[in-house]
């Protein structure tokens, strides 16, 4: 596989997985940017377990999900139900701690960054392969686990909260639960793809988690479209794989590029390209092209 | 709504398909420089770009590399890990050698990649321990940070007899805490007190809290270790303050760029800064270059860190012209191990500014000075030689 | 004593720039209903504008000023119907849209101000408009003219549209459309030209923040608003969304605190321990210290 074809592949997926741990608390309108300091946080564990204290990478790695899982716990206690803002200062306060802590910890490379991850499987090979099917499996489990929620009734009941909460609340959704199941998954998700992330490097740095990598996602999500798992699915190759085909002298202009689009998405199309509704209608012509299929067969016998 | 997948499909296919395309072309030495031309710091990418853009016109009027011309293609990555390691990717697949990655964060995302693919990558612009990480596939433009730094700040402190206690103010990132602690070694050495380091978040945006601090310890010296931009606004912090001794403030050189003098002003008169580039050093290709610089940049004389890839370009061609390399795509691997080998050990260089010698990727005996700043112009000072 | 009143006095100056950018982006939420999670960054693309004209006009502050006022009036003017655009299906102040749309809105302006302004390197303004020269300075203890005016401008801005908002007819009117412009039109207040007026009275505070801003930090970068947008923000929702007052208490009371911790305990930890005071009071009182007023 050609390496471009590797690094792409990967950061898709990171995108990929990134936008759906975003996608599932704003299910409930809660934009929940802890999950950044997630993937700091298990990512530099990971690092570490796999660096100096010779842990295999695979238990790093799970150890990774385990972390992120906890403290999206911990802190859903406090932010289940929390209105929108404060989830979002929320999110801020844990990216500004997890620096400064970073900053602070020679023993994980400080403001250098961390070196010289090892290769999983002994050579760069073998690595690249792992990484990939991980993370790829990681996209098809996420993938089939939200798409069970999300037709499911706690689905539902997410859905009734994003369009109101108080009525939501009436029917007797517990919001609390509600937001506490979500927030737990989506920092779960976040810890595992910050060990990955990391990995796909082979080093960490300050700079691979900042506050750049919530516009990606949020670009990611919001252009795609908020309402299904799908959106972030088909968005995400193609928001960061066309701009590397344009001439240098455009792609100097892609941030310009991306936040026009944007606008433009939010104010022409709000739910994005792929909505709910677009979705639903593809499964019925599939359905209406089967059944057309089905009767066709059965008039020729 | 079909034929919506089908659109869908198809750019999905030719994004893949447009990462294994491979173009060879032998006519011309083609050198990606992967740079930071958009983002925070592309005002420095701009300044690298160019000495690398001037080296390839200078070096393809006078023949060019081996008879043939020299491209650098600049490879844009903003500042951003991700596209930096695509990039590299990229690039990896049939390029001879490349420069760059610019910065440190991209350095670590990409370097890995051109070290797997035995592919040289001169970064010119970043400290040792990070380019160590990565020899043999790359060389250090500095001597280990330890090794150089102390004799410069000792070359500075030895100039004033009251100097009794100096106080740091360090910015957080990347070698920067590292280089602090050369400093601290320094003054050790001297039996200068250090007062207790000022750390500068690195968002700050004003500078009162942090200088009050500062001078409440009372310092005699203060030194610098923080962006550009910070430290001009930290000196004209201390001026308001009532600081008259100018010469005893030392900036580092990571903040002797243009972001210093356009915010300083003449409150950097007087302040004293080290560095690599010696604007006053005379010999026919420097000056053509600083006149060059001066007319593409509104009369600015270049930056510390211009000429680093218009010597990396020539460190490369006088490579691939003593080592007798071809281009030829068959012989991709030999031929970059040769030029690796070859920069990782070049003895008497002639670089732009003055000759020196690598010594298993690392500068031997480059040459640093001490300056002052008067009007936005260094006057030298004092040379400091390993 | 000294140092801890130096340090008081540089607080309150980091306050007021908070204090500034906390009123603009309520004002913007009082009179549009709009949360401006990006207004830091027009802000500084003002103070881009007024640095231009500094240059074109050989340093005529009049102009400069003009010019600052009447870009901040017309990018209101503009964007203002994007964001209203978004959020008319919704009943209720729609963060989530709106804070997506205006980080957009910021990523361009900081994006193009280090593109196409002095080759993205920081910009520096005159003496004439800056007023470099402290005004008293004993020992440690400085005071700059624009430390002054910041502070006593803000809080006169504060008081006066808090009057302005909820004591005269033409507030009322303001706020009548923000919350419900068909209720508004029936109750028989014109919408455009109202419209425009709050806009251009958002927009020439937001103006007047950067003329100010100007004579606090004396230079600018376009990487400036984005360092400063994440607390603006912050400051707003602990205050309480919308809270004139509040948001002036608090801004100064955070640039108090990040000068005290800066100056007594590590400059390192000034965000975190900032972020983590303001994260208590969210979780203790989830609609700000003062309350929200929309």
């Amino acid at each position: 596989m050609p390496l471009s074809l590797y690094y792409f592949l990967s950061i898709t997926a990171v995108n990929i997985l990134m936008s759906w741990a975003l996608y599932v608390p704003y299910r409930v309108t809660q934009l929940h940017f802890i999950t950044i300091a997630n993937m700091m946080i298990s990512g530099y564990l990971a690092g570490y377990l796999v660096l100096h204290a010779h842990v295999p990478f695979i238990w790093a790695l799970l150890i990774g999900f385990a972390v992120g899982g906890i403290i999206g716990f911990i802190v859903s206690l406090f932010i289940g139900d929390a209105p929108t803002f404060s989830v979002v200062i929320v999110g801020f306060t844990s990216i500004y701690i997890t620096r400064t802590i970073v900053e602070n910890l020679p023993i994980i490379g400080g403001t250098m960054g961390m070196f010289g991850l090892p290769n999983i499987g002994g050579n760069p090979g073998t690595h690249r392969w792992i990484i990939l099917c991980i993370l790829y499996g990681l996209v098809i489990l996420c993938g089939f686990l939200i798409y069970r929620f999300d037709h499911s009734s706690i689905g539902r009941a997410a859905s009734a909260v994003f369009v109101d909460k108080e009525l939501a609340s009436s029917l007797g959704i517990d919001i609390k639960k509600l937001g506490m199941l979500v927030q737990t998954f989506s920092c779960t998700l976040a810890g595992g793809v910050g060990v990955l992330y990391g990995f796909i490097y082979r080093s960490f740095h300050l700079d691979f988690f900042g506050f750049a990598l919530i516009g990606i996602f949020m670009t990611v999500l919001f252009v795609g479209g908020y309402s299904t798992q799908w959106g972030p699915l088909i968005t995400a190759p193609i928001l960061y794989g066309l701009p590397l085909f344009f001439p240098t002298e455009v792609q100097s202009w892609r941030i310009v590029i991306y936040g026009l689009l944007l606008i433009l998405v939010l104010e022409l199309k709000p739910e994005g390209f792929i909505t709910r509704k677009f979705v639903h209608s593809l499964g019925l012509s599939f359905s209406r092209k089967r059944a057309k299929e089905i009767y066709s067969k059965e008039e020729e016998q | 709504m079909k034929r919506q997948i089908v659109a869908l499909l198809l750019i999905l296919v030719a994004v893949s398909f447009g990462f294994s395309q491979t173009k060879v072309v032998v006519n011309e030495w083609r050198i990606p420089f992967l740079n930071c031309l958009t983002g925070p710091i592309a005002a420095i990418g701009e300044f690298l770009q160019w000495g690398a853009n001037y080296a390839a016109n200078e070096i393809n009027a006078a023949g060019g590399i081996a008879g043939k011309p020299v491209r650098v293609i600049p490879v844009d990555t903003g500042n951003d890990p991700q596209k930096g390691s695509v990039e590299m990717a990229r690039i990896v697949k049939d390029s001879l050698v490349a420069m760059g990655p610019v910065p440190e964060p991209v350095i670590l995302a990409a370097m890995p990649i051109a070290v797997e693919n035995q592919m040289m990558s001169i970064t010119a612009t970043t400290s040792y321990e990070y380019a160590v990480q990565f020899f043999p596939w790359t060389v250090s433009w500095f001597p280990p940070t330890l090794d150089r730094l102390p004799a410069l700040v000792i070359g500075w402190a030895k100039q004033f007899s009251d100097l009794k206690q100096v106080v740091q103010f360090i910015e957080p990132y990347g070698p920067w805490p590292g280089m602090a602690e050369a400093h601290s070694k320094a003054l050790a050495g001297l039996n200068i007190k250090e007062l207790k380091a000022i750390e500068v978040p690195t968002d700050a945006v004003t500078f009162g809290p942090l200088v009050v601090r500062a001078l409440d310890q009372k310092p005699d010296g203060i030194i610098l270790v923080c962006n550009a931009e910070k430290a001009a606004k930290i000196i004209k912090e201390l001026k308001s303050r009532g600081w008259t001794k100018m010469n005893h403030i030392l900036v580092f050189s990571s903040a002797d760029d243009a972001q210093l003098y356009s915010t300083g002003g003449a409150d950097l008169n007087g302040v004293q800064v080290y560095n690599y580039l010696n604007l006053e050093v005379s010999n026919p290709r420097w000056d053509k270059f600083k006149a060059a610089f001066a007319k593409d940049h509104n009369g600015q004389m270049p930056f510390s860190l211009s000429p680093n890839y218009y010597d990396a370009l020539y460190m490369i061609k006088e490579a691939i012209e003593k080592t007798g390399v071809t281009g030829d795509p068959k012989k991709l691997k030999e031929e970059r191990k040769k030029i690796a080998d070859y920069c990782a050990n070049v003895k008497g260089f002639q670089g732009l500014l003055y000759e020196w010698d690598m010594k298993d990727g690392v500068p031997t005996n480059k040459p640093s000075y001490i300056f002052e700043i008067q009007n936005g112009v260094k006057q030298f000072v004092l040379e400091v030689r390993p | 004593m000294q140092v801890f009143i130096a340090q008081i006095l540089n607080g309150l100056s980091i306050g007021s720039v908070y204090m500034l950018l906390a009123t603009a982006f309520n004002l913007l939420l009082l009179v549009a209903m709009i949360i401006h999670f990006s207004y830091p960054q027009v802000v500084v693309f003002c103070m881009y504008i007024i640095w231009l004209v500094l240059k074109i006009t050989n340093n005529n502050v009049f102009f400069g000023i003009l010019a600052g006022v009447s870009s901040a009036i017309l990018f209101n003017i503009i964007s203002a119907p994007l964001f209203q655009k978004i959020m008319k299906n919704r009943e209720e102040v729609d963060i989530n849209a709106t804070m997506v749309l205006s980080m957009a809105i910021g990523w361009i302006i900081t994006d193009v101000l280090s593109h196409a302004f002095n080759n993205g390197l920081p910009i520096q303004f005159p003496e004439e408009i800056t007023g470099s020269k402290p005004l008293f300075r004993v020992g440690l203890i400085s005071i700059l003219p624009g430390q002054v005016l910041a502070l006593s401008i803000g809080i006169i801005v504060v008081v006066g549209f808090f009057i302005l908002l909820y004591k005269t007819k033409m507030g009322r009117a303001f706020r009548a459309i923000a919350e419900d412009p068909a209720g508004a039109k029936l109750v028989g207040i014109p919408l455009v030209k109202t419209g425009f007026q709050s806009y251009a009275l958002s927009g020439a505070l937001g103006g007047l923040t950067a003329v100010l801003l100007i004579m606090l930090f004396h230079s600018a970068s376009p990487g400036l608003g984005e360092q400063v947008s994440h607390k603006v923000l912050a400051v707003s929702i602990v205050a309480g969304l919308g809270n004139l007052v509040g948001g002036l208490v608090v801004g100064l009371a955070l640039g108090i605190l990040e000068a005290l911790v800066q100056g007594y305990v590590s400059g390192n930890w000034s965000n975190a321990i900032a972020f983590v005071v303001m994260l208590v009071i969210i979780l203790v009182k989830p609609r700000g210290l003062f309350g929200v007023k929309v």
